[in-house]
């Protein structure tokens, strides 16, 4: 399969591709809030304050974190239950997920859907459904309303390896190719799907499959963020001067279970072990090391800020029941979704 | 005023909406250069254009889905679903996308799908169906169905401009058979029922085709006076008017065409068994259609669909209890 | 948590946590930890197996263990507690705490739902039955089957309380019945079977007989000249004994209010016949009573003769403009009340209709606000439902006028054809009765006023 990673260019200041040393510290930052905020979860729902479920994107931070980073303010997210990185790109607070994995009322759904199935309107993001892939088709339908209305603007969805098998990723990549939409599809490939291993999954590669329905696929580093955001830039170039969609596929490894009440046990070793040596947040901190940046006074930073966020969180009130009836159907004017944070450097025009 | 008919008056409402709000987009099957099924919106392409008039994929979790997304980003979609049989294809964005996302996440779905509806005319198990006791039973999504050609009007414009996702259930067997005088421009019809004749000893609940059946059932029913109650709403459901009736008459018939189990009219007579009790002089009665998939020939079709002949018996029994 | 010298630790539980929605317990493999072991917050203390997944229990707090409560190999439901961990200081020498006063507080239930099944003892036999008479269906064992439907009782089974037939009423005819006192064996039934459908309950209301013991046929003149007087009390008044002593406050106030009415006013009395055929059908269409078309009869002619819309107190003669319409409501043994119906010549027949019951409901639930009992121009009084057809009702001061409608009864009237032939026809008839001020005004004006009230019942159109 034709890889494109993205190369480190000559060192300008620590600059490489479209990424300068401010915007790779932002992705290390992202991707350890992410990790840190899923730890510091993990270790609530151990302790009985996390209701329901739990899910982590331990060992996939850069497929989000990377491909958010693109995503201008203008743009819409449709975002899944391992991307936890894209929803700090954009600027939900750290106290207001934990709020939202304790269904705190100040948590992003004030207690009406739990986890990480939430979505701030007000930052541009829609809150997925358990449905897997139906935030294809969603993401697909902002692209169109893009589309005809002529604007600058792309959608972009992350979704699993087992969720291809599914009609509406189907139903979506063929609307997507056939109206030439501008939306990216980011195929997060990391090996399982619950228990169900690739081979049980498909018998093509869905990559290959792009071709097929009308889209440019490309398959990247998924635990390599700087090739994510490059890939992800292109991506997005590509859907605003007409040329339609792209897929791409990350490939990573959820390094934790499906979920916290599961031990993966039918994952062999071997392949824990091997990701394991290809963590994305080391590799990130290496690369930024190199260049002299101080990564453990950030690191120390973020897990002060996380600190911070579960206390604030942990004071926060839980919703009140003589409200669980309200909010099924809006009584004013319906608002639609609003910009978001866009911290890459390119976007305030001030990229070399 | 003009005399329209049904259809023509749904195809009016589309018009004015397209013509009316830049953020209106009509999606469906064949809807475009062919001017849809059934030509409701027959020229609407040259008028507005492809891209607003769009002929979509034969896709209908693609047409709901993408339906959203748009919505969410601003626009008003009014898909079609070719017939409303094919929403079950559908099914899980409308009732897990679209209708859970308002109360989950804030996010108001501004959408509107059209199902054209019902039976009469051998349109066999997939292309007769009335499904909207589905969709009352799934939260977030309101459901209206009009009867005559001035609320086919009123109650699509209400839709398109309510901020919720509206199943809009046209029926097919009224598209051409009912006309009616309809207000010129653009209105909207509150989501509330409608006497379509005013009585005391007995009402009819109905709604869509059923109600004109029920009119003419009951227009000369041994001098009896029998109100016939449309609901036009099916959610939210006008509780009190429905109430009201009963109040007044004390004796009720409902009328399903769709499958009797779980179809609208057994939420009307939970509604009244449990707040009219004390109005009632008689057991609630329900006319509808068996639990059986529609039958495709002339005979076997008008067997199950309720008949003239089945109201007015059934009123004639209560009226005598 | 503050800590001072003298304050005493507190202690923090560790609970099984729920490793997954249905996941219900957890069994303790191992415990890292032993009583008086220093612990930071989210170290290991103990591992446990669920049906999910093995994992380890992170401590909520630093502290001090202070208990060990699950042992080794025990399986508790998620929730219950493993251990105990003192914070603060003394926390080495803390104890478990004493189990809180009282159990935890319960959410307090929703308030139980008012009954909403109407008042079936004063009515007579029994409603429809819901419970299972004697003999239900029972299994080979003896047992009775659990019925989810009521059984049907026989029709003509009698009855445990000795009523003489098995007939059963639905829920509007008892209730109708018990808002007028009616007893329903003697209510004729035209329904299926002999049933009294709801029409037969109101006819037989209108027709004004009440407490009959003896089953009627339908369409008979109900003469008012019968020999005797009504048998049985409404079933509603029946012999509450009244205890001597004092009468009530509000039996006070409405006797000094009456004394004091005809102490003061100079009150006459005058009555008209009306026939009353054409708002009986109108009632049947709109389904309302006759005291809301009397009403609404009532304030047109008030319009035509506004001398009787009008406060006479003292020397203080005020004609109002607005009509704000008195209407007697019976509160049973209790007296009487006269809620208001402002601005009542703003409403149609049927505005009046629901404004009255909306008002006689809440009269008898004592739900009226103080505005709703003042301020009336004119009163109507309609106690028509036990067969009495004349009073001479006492004005509800400072008016100076107040309308009793009593029973409609059907009677022989002579009534003249197009040329002039009279013949006899049977009509359903009323005597209005107005008592009057004879300061404020004349038995001219009295007649006049009474004169519009009847052209306006009589000519009935549907205004």
């Amino acid at each position: 399969m034709a890889t494109q990673t993205a190369q480190a260019t000559a060192r300008t200041g620590g600059a490489v591709g479209h990424l300068q040393v401010e915007d790779r510290i932002w992705l290390l930052r992202a991707m350890l809030l992410m990790r840190g905020i899923e730890e510091r979860a993990m270790t609530l729902y151990r302790q009985g304050k996390v209701p329901g479920s739990f899910y982590d994107g331990f060992g996939q931070e850069a497929v989000s974190a990377g491909a958010a980073f693109a995503m201008a303010a203008e743009d819409r997210l449709c975002i899944l239950h391992r991307d936890l990185a894209a929803h700090i790109v954009r600027g939900v607070t750290p106290a207001r997920i934990f709020a939202q994995y304790m269904g705190r009322e100040t948590g992003i759904t004030a207690g009406r859907d739990g986890n990480v199935h939430f979505g701030d309107y007000r930052v541009g993001c829609v809150g997925m459904v358990s449905m897997l892939p139906d935030m294809m088709l969603v993401a697909t339908g902002m692209a169109m309303a893009f589309k005809i209305r002529g604007e600058q603007r792309c959608a972009l969805t992350w979704f699993g390896d087992g969720s291809t098998s599914r009609g509406d990723f189907h139903e979506a990549m063929n609307w997507a190719g056939v109206q030439r939409l501008p939306v990216i599809f980011v195929l997060e490939n990391n090996q399982y799907a619950y228990s169900t291993p690739l081979d049980k999954q498909f018998a093509v590669d869905p990559v290959e499959r792009a071709a097929g329905y009308g889209l440019v696929g490309v398959t990247v580093d998924g635990n390599d963020a700087e090739a994510m955001f490059e890939a992800t830039h292109d991506a997005r170039e590509r859907a605003l001067a007409g040329d339609g969609p792209t897929m791409i596929e990350a490939v990573t490894m959820r390094m934790h279970g499906h979920a916290a009440h599961d031990d993966m046990k039918y994952v062999p070793k071997e392949l824990v072990e091997e990701w394991r040596k290809r963590d994305p947040i080391e590799q990130q901190e290496a690369r930024l090391r190199e260049i002299g940046v101080d990564v453990d006074a950030l690191r120390a930073e973020v897990t002060e800020e996380i600190n911070a966020a579960a206390q604030e969180a942990l004071q926060a009130p839980m919703p009140d029941p003589a409200k669980a009836t309200e909010g099924v159907f809006c009584e004013g004017e319906a608002e639609p979704l609003r910009d978001g944070q866009a911290p890459w450097s390119g976007f305030s025009g001030a990229a070399g | 005023m003009a005399p329209l008919t049904y259809l023509q008056a749904i195809s009016a409402a589309l018009r004015d909406e397209l013509r009316d709000d830049e953020r209106v987009l009509i999606m469906g099957e064949d809807i475009g250069a062919f001017g849809g099924a059934f030509k409701v919106t027959d020229g609407f392409v040259s008028e507005f254009g492809p891209e607003r008039v769009m002929d979509t994929p034969l896709a209908e979790s693609g047409i709901i889905g993408t339906a959203v997304g748009a919505a969410v980003v601003g626009m008003r979609p009014v898909c079609e679903m070719q017939f409303s049989d094919f929403i079950s294809c559908g099914f899980d964005q409308l009732v897990n996308v679209a209708g859970k996302m308002h109360y989950r996440q804030g996010l108001a779905v501004p959408i509107t799908v059209r199902l054209p509806s019902g039976g009469g005319f051998s349109g066999g198990p997939f292309h007769s169906q009335n499904p909207e006791g589905w969709f009352m039973h799934a939260p977030g999504i309101k459901i209206v169905a009009p009867s005559t050609a001035e609320d086919a009007k009123g109650l699509l414009h209400t839709a398109i401009r309510d901020p919720n996702p509206v199943c809009y259930m046209e029926h097919k067997h009224l598209y051409r058979r009912i006309k009616g005088e309809v207000p010129e421009g653009v209105f909207e019809t509150p989501l509330t029922a409608r006497v379509a004749r005013s009585g005391s000893d007995l009402v009819v609940i109905a709604y869509g085709a059923m109600v004109h059946t029920a009119l003419e059932a009951t227009e000369d029913l041994e001098g009896a006076s029998i109100e016939v109650l449309d609901l036009r709403s099916l959610v939210p459901l006008d509780e009190d008017a429905i109430l009201d009736s009963v109040a007044r008459c004390s004796k009720v018939v409902i009328v399903d065409e769709a499958n009797a189990t779980c179809a609208a009219g057994a939420q009307v007579a939970a509604l009244i068994a449990q707040r009219g009790f004390e109005d009632l002089d008689g057991p609630v009665v329900r006319v509808a259609t068996p639990d059986v998939p529609i039958p495709f020939s002339p005979p076997l079709e008008q067997a199950v669909l309720p008949s003239v002949d089945r109201i007015r018996e059934a009123c004639h029994e209560l009226l005598e209890y | 948590m503050s800590s001072s010298s003298t304050e005493t630790a507190s202690v923090v539980d560790v609970t099984m946590p729920q490793m997954g929605v249905s996941v219900a317990e957890g069994t303790v493999v191992a415990w890292r930890v032993e009583v008086g072991d220093r612990i930071e917050a989210d170290q290991t203390i103990c591992e446990i197996s669920t049906d999910k997944i093995d994992t380890e229990v992170p401590a909520p707090v630093s502290g001090v263990v202070t208990e060990i409560v699950v042992p080794v190999e025990t399986t508790v439901a998620v929730g219950e507690v493993l251990a105990r961990v003192g914070v603060g200081e003394g926390a080495e020498t803390a104890r478990a705490p004493e189990p809180p006063d009282g159990a935890p507080s319960t959410p307090s239930s929703a308030p139980s739902k008012s009954s909403s099944a109407p008042s079936k003892s004063e009515a007579g036999p029994s409603g429809p039955s819901t419970s299972r008479p004697e003999g239900a269906p029972s299994n080979g064992d003896g047992q009775v089957d659990a019925v989810s439907e009521p059984t049907p009782a026989p029709q003509a089974a009698p009855r445990a309380d000795g009523a003489r037939d098995g007939r059963r009423y639905s829920p509007v005819v008892q209730r109708i019945a018990a808002e007028h006192g009616i007893d329903l064996s003697a209510v004729p039934g035209t329904g299926r079977g002999g049933r009294v459908r709801k029409q037969d309950v109101l006819a037989f209301i209108e027709s004004g007989s009440g407490g009959s013991t003896v089953e009627e046929p339908p369409l008979h003149i109900e003469s008012p000249y019968r020999p005797e007087p009504v048998s049985a009390p409404p079933a509603g008044a029946a012999a509450a004994a009244v205890p001597t002593g004092e009468l009530s406050r509000m039996r006070r106030q409405i006797g000094e209010h009456m004394k004091r009415s005809l102490e003061t006013a100079a009150t006459c009395t005058t009555w008209i016949e009306t026939d009353m055929s054409r708002v009986e059908s109108a009632r049947k269409s709109l389904g309302a009573t006759a005291l809301a078309f009397v009403a609404r009869a009532t304030i047109a002619a008030l319009r035509e003769h506004p001398d009787l819309n009008a406060w006479l107190d003292g020397e203080s003669y005020t004609r109002h403009h607005a009509i704000h319409l008195g209407i007697a409501v019976s509160l049973g043994e209790k007296g009487l009340i006269v809620p208001v119906i402002h601005d009542a010549h703003e409403l149609s027949v049927e505005g009046l209709a629901a404004r009255i019951k909306d008002l006689a409901r809440r009269a008898r639930d004592g739900g009226l606000t103080p505005d709703e009992v003042r301020g009336g121009t004119f009163t109507i009084t309609n106690p028509g439902q036990f067969g009495s057809i004349m009073a001479t009702p006492i004005i509800n001061q400072p008016q100076v006028g107040i309308l009793d409608l009593e029973a409609v009864v059907k009677r022989p009237v002579v009534v003249a054809d197009a040329e002039g032939n009279d013949s006899i026809a049977i009509r359903p008839m009323t005597i209005l009765g107005l008592s009057w001020d004879h300061r404020a005004l004349d038995g001219a004006i009295a007649a006049q006023f009474l004169a519009s009230v009847k052209r306006h019942l009589e000519g009935w159109t549907g205004a």
